[in-house]
């Protein structure tokens, strides 16, 4: 008796305690979504307006499509435009990521099946993703302003190539130690040559694993910051840095616009993060944690 | 435990020709899988790790023109980095950030995961909310972040409101403040982090040692401490590692939030070496900077690296243990 109550006690304490924290992270994601609908009179009133009152669509078509006649016109920022920096991120978030997975996983092959990498190179390989890029920016800057990538795509997807292989090679590795070796062995004694059997065998058989690793790594590609400000000026730029130009505006806080934006930017990251939500842990962990 | 690992191959053998051949081949196909990671390495890394070593020894601003024109001046630079207070002061903000940051998405990330360590309803629910934060994008963070926070904003309304009390800091230009108010950010960004990393590594814990010790009417603390931990430590060790090293690399949120300000407060090293090198163009004392922290950097992820290898060979081994056992 004593201890089923005590049983409920815990249990309503969890309740309390969780979603305690659950309001806490999802508030300001839920004040930058309301923020986006709300007109400019209600952006930074006191006391605030939890709720757009009514909800306007204006922030959206001012921000995203540039039309001009819902924009109050000291709000109106001409110069921005936000559905080529969606096309840039996509292309470039896309290819660094498409290239890194491809090109990580054949590696992850070869370390998981002929150790071309001991499991000191494989630790030091991380070192690539975890020395802060902030020390390299200037010489890379100055290095492509060499070769004529600065501005470029190119540019960017070689170096968020070169930044994210080691999770793919990592990531992909995790898979491919859970295939079973001998489907390999019976397609080498059938004579399958080694690179028939890493395209036609192991990495159709990890296709999940890769679509997991892809979207992991899209993630990080995405949002993306420094380098991404420092790479591009004026003819490529990504979301993030998109975003950030609003701030430095001379018509002071545009905040229903930026939010319109920053939502633009933020809900294909949360639909992609939730659909590999139960990878998520095997990405970060570099093979400590294993389900 | 390694020495079991030796592979018959090496025992010395006469290798037939067709054996040569293989191996060979082995060889060659080695080499093709290594080639983009080599070529990347060499052409995108390497020059660039050469120019900051060129510019730590060579006055070079933009206004000089060509890079060859600077002025070879051995380690002035260096001698000026080590004496500026201000690079001092970064690296100090620096560390307090980064280890503030960790131990407070450690402490949150536990307690979730330990929470939800066991299936309960809902249990999805709340893992869907509170991956979220980190699943945005760090520049919004900061501007959301800016929404929230200002004086009169939603933030403390909504404490003065549930306090009953006026409740009104400035979190943004307080310069006592703004350091710790980035750090809550990054806890409310990156806790997540922690959260998953751990609730993964509690519920890979094996059962029956828990089991064994309510059996033997261990109380539930001593098996917390005791039992659960012991067996937690190298995830707990994971999630505390990399989270440092990626606070000490925090910069979007710092910057886009408040540049450094307000005065020098969050001026942590990343921001140092960004205003010194694109607001005040002294390429070459930035990329001192840059080398200093690199080495600094390395020196922590090297010391990372081996206790993480340590931990994941010692988990190997169990792995394997319990893998022969059943």
């Amino acid at each position: 008796m004593r201890k089923s109550r005590r049983r409920q006690l815990t249990a309503i304490m969890r309740y309390v305690l969780l979603t305690g924290w659950a309001i806490i992270a999802f508030f300001p994601i839920f004040w930058m979504i309301s923020t986006s609908f709300k007109p400019d009179t209600q952006w930074f009133a006191w006391p605030p307006f939890y709720f757009p009152h009514p909800p306007t669509l204006s922030n959206y078509l001012n921000v995203w499509f540039g039309a001009e006649e819902y924009a109050a016109t000291q709000y109106a920022i001409s110069s921005q435009k936000p559905l080529i920096s969606l096309l840039n991120s996509t292309l470039i978030a896309g290819t660094a990521t498409l290239l890194s997975v491809l090109f990580g996983s054949v590696m992850a092959y070869g370390v998981s099946r002929y150790r071309i990498l001991s499991e000191t190179r494989m630790f030091q390989l991380l070192m690539l993703r975890m020395i802060p890029p902030i020390v390299i920016v200037a010489p890379l800057s100055l290095y492509y302003s060499a070769l004529g990538l600065l501005d470029s795509m190119t540019g960017l997807i070689l170096i968020y190539f070169l930044t994210t292989l080691p999770y793919a090679v990592w990531m992909t590795k995790s898979f491919i130690d859970e295939v079973p070796r001998e489907i390999e062995q019976a397609a080498e004694i059938l004579g399958a040559s080694r690179w028939r059997i890493i395209f036609e065998i192991v990495l159709p058989l990890i296709r999940s694993g890769l679509v997991a690793t892809f979207l992991f790594i899209l993630i990080l590609t995405w949002s993306e910051y420094l380098l991404a400000l420092i790479i591009t000026k004026t003819q490529v730029t990504t979301l993030p840095i998109e975003l950030s130009k609003y701030q430095g505006t001379t018509e002071g806080r545009v905040y229903g616009r930026q939010a319109a934006l920053a939502v633009g930017i933020t809900i294909p990251l949360m639909i992609v993060g939730l659909i590999i939500r139960k990878h998520l842990a095997r990405g970060f962990s570099f093979g400590m944690v294993r389900r | 435990m390694s020495v079991a690992a030796v592979p018959a191959a090496s025992i010395p053998s006469q290798p037939s020709s067709r054996e040569r051949s293989r191996q060979r081949a082995i060889r060659r196909f080695r080499w093709s899988i290594l080639a983009p990671l080599i070529l990347l390495l060499a052409f995108v890394l390497m020059p660039v790790l050469f120019l900051q070593l060129y510019f730590s020894f060579h006055q070079w601003t933009v206004y000089l023109g060509s890079w060859s024109d600077a002025e070879y001046v051995g380690l002035d630079l260096f001698r000026e980095v080590l004496t500026d207070p201000r690079f001092g002061w970064a690296i100090v903000r620096s560390l307090a950030f980064a280890t503030g940051s960790t131990i407070g998405c450690f402490v949150v990330g536990f307690a979730l995961a330990y929470l939800m360590r066991r299936p309960f309803r809902g249990q999805a629910f709340y893992y869907t909310i509170f991956i979220l934060p980190m699943l945005t994008v760090p520049v919004v963070v900061a501007y959301t972040a800016e929404m929230l926070l200002y004086q009169s904003g939603p933030i403390n309304d909504l404490i003065s409101r549930i306090g009953g009390i006026d409740f009104k800091p400035m979190w943004l230009t307080d310069p006592n403040i703004a350091l710790p108010t980035v750090m809550l950010l990054e806890i409310w960004n990156w806790a997540p982090f922690s959260f998953i990393i751990l609730l993964a590594g509690l519920a890979a814990i094996p059962s029956e040692p828990i089991e064994a010790a309510e059996i033997l009417g261990a109380s539930r603390w001593r098996i917390f401490w005791e039992v659960e931990l012991p067996l937690l430590r190298p995830v707990i060790l994971l999630a505390l590692v990399l989270r440092f090293l990626e606070a000490m690399a925090e910069f979007p949120k710092t910057w886009a939030l408040l540049q450094g300000g307000p005065g020098s407060a969050t001026e942590t090293l990343p921001v140092y070496i960004f205003l010194t090198t694109w607001q005040y163009f002294e390429i070459s004392k930035g990329a001192v900077m840059s080398y200093l922290v690199m080495l600094l950097m390395i020196v922590i992820v090297l010391f990372a690296i081996r206790l993480l290898r340590r931990e994941k060979q010692s988990l190997d081994a169990m792995y394997a243990k319990q893998k022969a056992a059943g």
